[in-house]
């Protein structure tokens, strides 16, 4: 019974993901995706990590959708000419990309179905380990306290990609969508509900993180999306250079968890070490802000925000 | 069959469909989508495949793969802007020729 549910549910994903690459609309193909990426945070659900759906829904399926939305709507206006997709046009190549791709899964499922293992070494040691942290959540142990190098790093990531989009794009300040000027009572209703809600959320998902399924990336990535709603409300607006807020937000995540870890080594510690439970709060905090502003401004194409109209 | 298999042979297939996908399509958009659905098979692979720990999943792949997911999107946010460049620079999106011979 509880393989056939399995079954069920690696079936859509391998359809999703084939709608979402075949067929000519662009458009449809960008909303399969999204719904791949909902059925996957099904599929992290099902295989017992509540983190990992948070995640995908909010970031995986979440945000990236929106980024895709985004970027089909300006081709479209840069040129409205130009065909959604040529690509299911036969090429010759195909027959032949479409064998190699099936050699090609045989043999990542053949490898992968031996390589299924009972856990790693460094798996087991992290259970073991995890209690003295006085973290009771395994992934929040791995990121801030276990292995946070790589956490910092994935911080810088996230900075240098505004920067790189920065540079590429230069500074704008296109607002993505006029809202019409007669809004609909409802939508001040729904922003007026849905903001506070959001932000409740995320300092709940936040706090749990610790201890339950929750943590700076779901946190950061429930604000992102508030802010996204509040930017095609008109609440926020796009601006074409980035205010000292703003630029504070976005370095705080990479700032405070690199300054707190070299500090560390002032107090004979090592590098990078986390002295409790409250410094894992603090540093999450700041990545949560880091996080949504990033993800925010990736999202608007823009150099910063400013206030809205309303 | 055990239902780790499922998802190993499911996480195969998707890769699969990505890698034909990147390589047939034109557009560069469907390119960014089936890259990222590749790197979503990898996310499960790299999760079934570690296998559980007494009942729970290992938390070092699980954790990789939160790293993963946020940065995939910012790789993505950033090959966006590269392509609406791109679009704006040529008028194209595409990196196709437009004499290419297997093209017909």
């Amino acid at each position: 019974m509880s393989l056939a549910v399995d079954l069920s549910i690696a079936a859509g994903l391998v359809v999703l993901a084939w709608r979402s690459l075949a067929g000519r609309d662009l458009f449809r193909g960008i909303v399969m995706y999204i719904v791949f990426g909902l059925l996957l945070a099904v599929t992290w659900a099902r295989l017992g990590s509540p983190d990992l759906a948070m995640a995908e829904a909010a970031i995986g399926a979440g945000v990236t959708g929106a980024l895709l939305m985004v970027a089909y709507w300006r081709l479209k206006r840069i040129s409205p000419a130009e065909p959604e997709d040529r690509s299911p046009r036969r090429s010759r190549l195909a027959a032949t990309v479409a064998l190699l791709s099936t050699g090609m899964v045989a043999a990542i499922g053949l490898a992968a179905v031996q390589a299924i293992g009972p856990g790693g070494i460094a798996g087991r040691a992290l259970f073991e380990a995890l209690p003295a942290t006085g973290l009771g959540n395994p992934i929040t142990g791995v990121l801030v306290v276990f292995r946070n190098l790589d956490t910092v790093l994935e911080v810088a990531v996230l900075l240098a990609a505004y920067l790189a989009v920065r540079a590429v794009l230069g500074d704008r300040g296109e607002s993505l969508a006029q809202p019409p000027p007669q809004e609909a009572r409802l939508v001040g209703a729904l922003v007026g509900v849905v903001a506070p809600l959001s932000v409740l959320v995320a300092l709940y998902l936040l706090r749990a993180g610790s201890y339950l399924p929750g943590g700076a990336f779901q946190a950061g990535a429930t604000l992102a999306a508030c802010g996204v709603l509040l930017l095609l409300t008109g609440r926020l607006r796009a601006a074409a250079d980035a205010g000292p807020w703003v630029r504070g937000a976005l370095v705080v995540g990479t700032a405070v968890f690199g300054l707190f870890g070299v500090a560390m080594l002032a107090f004979g510690e090592p590098l990078l070490a986390i002295p409790g439970t409250w410094a894992v709060y603090l540093i999450e905090t700041a990545m949560m802000v880091s996080i949504a502003v990033t993800l925010m401004l990736l999202f608007a194409g823009a150099a910063g925000l400013g206030g809205g109209r309303r | 069959m055990t239902s780790a298999t499922v998802w190993v042979l499911a996480a195969a297939s998707i890769f699969g469909v990505g890698l034909y996908a990147l390589i047939v399509a034109r557009h560069l958009l469907r390119q960014l989508i089936a890259v990222n659905v590749m790197g979503s098979a990898v996310f499960v692979l790299l999760v079934v495949a570690a296998g559980p720990i007494a009942g729970a999943l290992d938390g070092i792949p699980l954790a990789l793969v939160l790293t993963g997911i946020v940065v995939a999107v910012s790789a993505t946010g950033f090959a966006l802007a590269l392509l609406v460049r791109l679009a704006e620079a040529t008028g194209s999106i595409s990196l196709e020729d437009d004499g290419e011979p297997d093209d017909r």
